[in-house]
């Protein structure tokens, strides 16, 4: 019976549905979180009669013939890159994207990685890092007696040093982009690497061409939709219990195939 | 005279490959674009040389597919596109030559060309790729299939349509090969940030793998029956108990 397997790939593939959905849930408040989303696929089919055979003498032919499903199958998990709604917490180090970019992290292993949270803080030397103490590239050192810094919508950072009217330009951020972010490596953290997949990162100005501007003392929510997640949830649980009862009746037809005598 | 033995079993085969059937549309309940297959059966009609009466088998003639459009869902995803109407897009398949899908899910992939799921990249209207470039801030896709982004227009995906829809060949990944090239879509209009669900309806699923199950059990009872009936006549006829 293929129908006991085809149960079986059914119960899989909602089954690897729900392990999405609910990192989708769980991540609901973290920043700069994207939502996930499973991409589901027919499995390969299996001719009894190839479709076009010749049923007769006279040559007329199978109109549809007989092919028979193996299944299906999650085919990918990707990545919605969609903006999330920006939460105004008047911190001065809150940096959010309104647009498209990524803020561009140094690893410990010196490799970039590239994040659209932007919850900044300043080290002991005055560099600007993540809550996981990477720095933010360029890097950008805040003197320690600063009275106040501005993070404009390109991107440049200024201070107020004490004795001075005018505000000092201590450097520029920039902002990375891909021609397909559904292609980057999640590696947790609400980091990112860069792959074959999502091409190399293209850098540039923030408020510039493609790339989106920055607004100081917010912060970008997930983009993930609870009403949306829950519907999913259901639909999946749905769908599995379906699945499990073609399983079931697939066994029935057995046994009573095995009780003939 | 076993020949009820052997119509029950050509029931039972056919209802086990029915199962199995049913099985692979409750398995693609999810996947996008996906059409509902269901089994065509065919009386096999047989007149055995010494019978008065033909016997009627059962065979699994064909099959056909469910070409109700499935349900839209409004994702709001720019690569997400659905069709209205009968139509389909053209995919390059993996021979290079043009197969169909309605699964309309699209992703970007590292060259920048527009691809499905399953990373085979969309057909444009005249052959190529459409190729969205890094620096699109937006991008559009009309109701006509044409792809623009910020700066103009980049291509037009291929929609077509069929006048049999039943003589697609299904090939997995939600892909459909023709023997027969489609005509330009006349009554199918792209939308774009929806995506067409799979169109099969759980409960009909179920009721018929329920069906299939009870056909299963009571031609089961036939051959039981058939069975004893058989032993009795040689336990009598023999005269043994």
């Amino acid at each position: 019976m293929r129908s006991l397997d085809i149960g079986a790939t059914g119960m899989l593939a909602q089954q690897m549905n729900v392990d999405v959905i609910s990192n989708n849930i769980s991540n609901m408040t973290t920043t700069g979180y994207k939502r996930q989303r499973a991409a589901f696929q027919d499995l390969i089919y299996q001719n009894i009669d190839r479709p076009g055979s010749t049923s007769s003498d006279a040559g007329t032919t199978v109109p549809s013939g007989l092919q028979l499903g193996l299944g299906g199958r999650t085919g990918a998990v990707y990545r919605m890159h969609g903006q999330g709604a920006l939460r105004v917490t008047e911190n001065p180090m809150d940096l959010a994207i309104t647009g498209e970019g990524f803020f561009q992290i140094t690893l410990p292993s010196g490799d970039t990685a590239y994040t659209r949270d932007g919850t900044f803080q300043v080290n002991e030397n005055g560099e600007m890092v993540t809550v996981q103490g990477y720095t933010v590239n360029p890097g950008v050192t805040i003197p320690q007696d600063a009275l106040s810094i501005d993070i404009n919508e390109s991107g440049e950072v200024l201070v107020t040093l004490p004795g001075q009217t005018a505000t000092s330009n201590l450097g520029q951020l920039q902002l990375a982009n891909f021609v397909n972010p559904t292609g980057l490596e999640a590696i947790g953290d609400n980091l990112f690497l860069e792959t074959d997949a999502s091409g190399a990162a293209t850098t540039g100005n923030p408020n510039e061409n493609e790339f989106g501007a920055i607004r100081q003392g917010a912060l970008e929510q997930s983009n993930v939709n609870v009403v949306e997640e829950i519907t999913e949830l259901i639909s999946a649980q749905r769908a599995y219990e379906m699945n499990s009862n073609v399983i079931t009746t697939s066994d029935e037809m057995m046994q009573t195939a095995s009780n003939l005598r | 005279m076993e020949n009820s033995i052997y119509l029950g079993l050509s029931r039972q085969t056919v209802l086990r490959t029915n199962m199995d059937m049913i099985a692979n549309n409750i398995a693609n309940m999810n996947t996008p674009g996906y059409r509902s297959q269901h089994m065509l059966f065919e009386e096999y009609i047989s007149k055995p040389k010494g019978y008065d009466d033909p016997l009627s088998f059962v065979w699994n003639k064909g099959q056909y597919q469910n070409t109700k459009e499935g349900p839209l869902t409004q994702t709001g995803n720019p690569l997400d596109i659905a069709l209205a109407g009968p139509g389909f897009f053209g995919v390059q398949g993996p021979d290079g030559e043009t197969v169909y899908s309605r699964a309309g899910n699209l992703q970007i992939g590292s060259d920048g060309t527009l691809r499905n799921s399953a990373d085979f990249a969309i057909a444009g209207q005249g052959g190529g790729a459409i190729v969205i470039p890094a620096n699109s801030t937006e991008v559009k896709i009309d109701k006509n299939g044409f792809v623009s982004n910020q700066d103009g227009q980049l291509g037009q995906i291929m929609v077509v349509e069929f006048e049999n829809l039943q003589a697609l060949d299904p090939m997995g990944n939600t892909l459909y090969k023709s023997s027969i090239d489609g005509q330009p879509a006349q009554n199918t209009v792209v939308q774009q940030g929806m995506v067409e669900g799979s169109n099969v309806n759980g409960v009909v699923e179920m009721t018929a793998m329920i069906k299939t199950l009870r056909s299963h059990q009571s031609t089961q009872n036939i051959l039981r029956t058939e069975n004893e009936r058989l032993r009795g006549a040689i336990r009598s006829l023999t005269g043994r108990n």
